[in-house]
């Protein structure tokens, strides 16, 4: 429970439906925070609502391992030129296992979640569908889900869209916890951002900008880990005044490549074999998924391919993808359901 | 079986019920602002300065050096931060002496003094692996630029009796020698202290941790050491704490100091029973780890690590059987947090991780300890199996 309207209406339906709840908050990052989902005033505000509900609440200190599986590697990646999404690397290793693991000791039947997504039963199987607010659906972020972990998720939410929570949430006299939505990441300021965190972790590297079409130097970078593959936001543009991404970034080498669009789209996205993950058995090379790779962007058709290490051949070409980024695969003829994740690396 | 055994007397006592109904005529209707000069206020400053002489005799100093605050954080932070502030009038450079295993309502003050003042600085003592503050440690952090030594006289984590004796003596041998305070909150309920804190010039009390009222404390000070008010306002308090003094909350702490006073030997010997029979019991409990099993100790605590457990579980599962004990450490958030305490003894994060502090007062009962044994094994036998 963090506190805000989601997780709490989650917690009061399912007090309804007559479950035997308790709230759980994670304390998560031990740093300065001014946004994300794990402050004190955050953990004041989850149980606060708790009180409300007539449950209790307990606080779970996952502060090192926070530490360990979500800021730590934050900062390699960046160190090495990857693009990492810590919030899924939090439900992935926090969420969605140490709290798992902890449920089931503590002797609990379920664990719920305000996420925006749905578990669907099947014959038998658990399948992670999209949230009924496409708007909001945050599937993407549970993409690694696997079906022992499907099966005992609750997303008390994920049917309805989000007008509909804040009707719930005025029913069942919460609207004072009307916050607003956390989109940033938790351990960065937002005032102070991703390149003041780093600064303090690592040390940048200067790297020329290289037109990956022409060869030409086309200007310099003072920290090459906080450029993005697939940016373009402050990216100069080239002499023809065409718009630049950056479609490399190499901090062995003190090199960034940028180019056209033309120049930089591509057609496979490489996948990372230790952290592909499927919900049920995996797929097959050959198979057609649908891959979407970042958190409200569209799915977009592909095949999955195994030639000794696995990758998606796209049907279209796209913009580069990060390294470091998560790649969600979606079920071609029911596009809701999540077959699995990885992550995006190098070929 | 009952369903609730209360094992944190170390976080909150339970409140006496003789504290409550002495406490009771000053809680409602016309109650005098001991400042004042009529028959009203008289009777309220009566009620205070009796309060005082008890408060006086608990810790045995004079009535006069007992400043009434607002409980143990605000008379640790009057001490450190008094005592540091007139210290620099008069000189260039100002030392705050203290240990790694004090509470944060001395650490954060002295460190406040230190980011606040380019001319302040902290000096912290080592302590050893058994909990104890290393003397020669203390030794070598005092010279003449020591404004004040504050060394607690029991650990509230672990219960560990601190030598204070050794700390006054080392103080005192500087030149000119050095003021010492000593937060006395967790020892109060168990230890003798007009003998234990004789040689100590001040002593920071909590009504709360000895069956009073919260936000209700005294810091006794002795030999007239000087010291500024952190909030001058009216004077109140011979000029170390404004605001009007609060009557009820004085006849709570220093009926609860008579209270514990007058029960302190017979308390001792039952709780230190309990202590031992909790300990040997807990031994056996797979994992299970004493902390600091030859340091002296307060009878009412039992602080141990289990391996391989991690506390919020172990506290979790206790709650739904109706114990409540304690990690002994936790921030704002209702978190559990890693000890400062054990890892200034050399505890490694991990071991650190399973703690459990079980703290017992004077309403604690035989049944209840032995109630409570069985329920840890379960927990303790239950979390072991299913990880």
């Amino acid at each position: 429970m963090s506190g805000g309207v989601d997780s709490s209406v989650a917690a009061g339906l399912l007090i309804e439906a007559g479950h035997d709840v308790v709230g759980a908050t994670l304390k998560l990052w031990g740093g300065v925070s001014d946004s994300g989902c794990c402050s004190v005033a955050d953990v004041d505000d989850a149980r606060r609502v708790a009180q409300m509900l007539g449950i209790d609440h307990h606080v779970f200190n996952y502060t090192e391992e926070f530490e360990r599986y979500v800021v730590e590697p934050f900062v390699r990646d960046h160190a090495a030129g990857r693009s990492p999404n810590p919030c899924i690397e939090c439900n992935r290793h926090i969420k969605f296992d140490l709290l798992f693991e902890r449920a089931h000791r503590l002797g609990f039947d379920a664990v719920a979640t305000g996420h925006h997504a749905q578990v669907l039963e099947r014959d038998g199987r658990h399948h992670l569908i999209r949230g009924a607010d496409d708007q909001k659906d945050q599937s993407y972020v549970l993409g690694y889900l696997r079906e022992e972990q499907l099966a005992v998720l609750m997303l008390p939410i994920g049917d309805m869209r989000k007008s509909e929570v804040r009707v719930h949430a005025e029913r069942l006299g919460l609207r004072t916890w009307d916050k607003p939505d956390s989109q940033d990441v938790c351990f960065i300021e937002a005032s102070r951002g991703r390149e003041v965190f780093l600064r303090q972790r690592i040390a940048f590297t200067p790297a020329t900008i290289i037109d990956v079409a022409s060869g030409e130097e086309v200007g310099a970078t003072g920290a090459a880990e906080l450029m993005t593959v697939g940016q373009r936001r402050g990216v100069l543009p080239g002499r023809d005044g065409a718009k630049r991404y950056v479609s490399k970034v190499d901090i062995g080498e003190r090199r960034v490549e940028v180019g056209r669009l033309d120049d930089v789209l591509i057609t496979t996205i490489h996948l990372d074999a230790d952290s592909l993950t499927f919900a049920h058995e995996p797929l097959a090379d050959g198979s057609p998924v649908l891959a979407q790779w970042s958190a409200h962007g569209a799915a977009q058709a592909g095949t999955l391919r195994w030639t000794g290490a696995w990758s998606i051949a796209l049907d279209a070409p796209a913009r580069p993808v990060a390294p470091g980024q998560s790649v969600v695969l979606y079920r071609v003829n029911e596009p809701a359901i999540v077959e699995g994740a990885a992550i995006v690396t190098l070929p | 079986m009952s369903d609730q055994y209360y094992f944190d007397h170390a976080a909150s006592a339970p409140r006496r019920d003789e504290v409550t109904a002495a406490m009771e005529p000053w809680m409602h209707g016309v109650v005098g602002n001991p400042s004042g000069t009529h028959r009203a206020a008289r009777a309220a400053r009566r009620a205070v300065e009796e309060a005082r002489d008890e408060v006086a005799e608990f810790v045995g100093a004079k009535p006069g050096g007992v400043i009434f605050t607002g409980g143990g954080t605000e008379s640790c932070h009057l001490a450190i931060a008094g005592v540091t502030h007139h210290h620099r009038r008069t000189h260039e450079k100002s030392v705050i002496v203290t240990s790694r295993i004090e509470h944060n309502a001395v650490l954060d003050a002295a460190e406040m003094m230190a980011r606040d003042f380019d001319d302040v600085t902290v000096r912290y003592v080592d302590v050893d692996e058994e909990g104890v503050v290393d003397l020669d440690s203390l030794s070598r952090a005092l010279d003449n630029d020591v404004a004040i030594v504050s060394i607690m006289t029991v650990n509230n984590e672990t219960g560990i009796c601190q030598p204070l004796d050794g700390v006054s003596s080392l103080a005192n041998a500087v030149p000119g020698a050095v003021p010492t305070h000593t937060d006395a909150v967790a020892a109060a309920p168990w230890l003798y202290l007009p003998m234990l804190t004789a040689s100590i010039d001040m002593i920071s009390l909590c009504a709360h941790k000895i069956g009073g009222p919260v936000n209700s404390g005294a810091l006794i000070v002795r030999n007239d050491v000087a010291l500024d008010a952190m909030v001058p306002g009216g004077g109140q308090e011979r000029g170390h704490r404004g605001g009007t003094v609060d009557v009820a909350a004085c006849v709570g702490l220093a009926t609860a100091a008579r209270i514990t006073a007058r029960e302190l030997e017979t308390t001792n010997d039952r709780v230190a029973e309990y202590q031992l029979r909790l300990t040997a019991s807990l031994a056996f409990l797979p994992g299970c780890r004493i902390t600091a099993p030859g340091a002296s100790k307060v009878p009412g605590t039992v602080h141990v690590t289990f391996d391989g457990i991690a506390s919020d579980e172990l506290l979790f599962l206790l709650d739904q059987e109706g114990v409540c004990a304690s990690a002994a450490s936790s921030c704002s958030s209702g978190a559990g947090v890693s000890s400062h305490v054990l890892a200034a003894m050399g505890v490694t994060p991990e071991r650190a991780r399973g703690s459990l502090r079980l703290s017992m007062g004077a309403e604690t009962t035989s049944q209840e300890v032995d109630d409570v044994i069985g329920i840890l094994s379960a927990v303790v036998y239950r979390l072991t199996t299913s990880a």
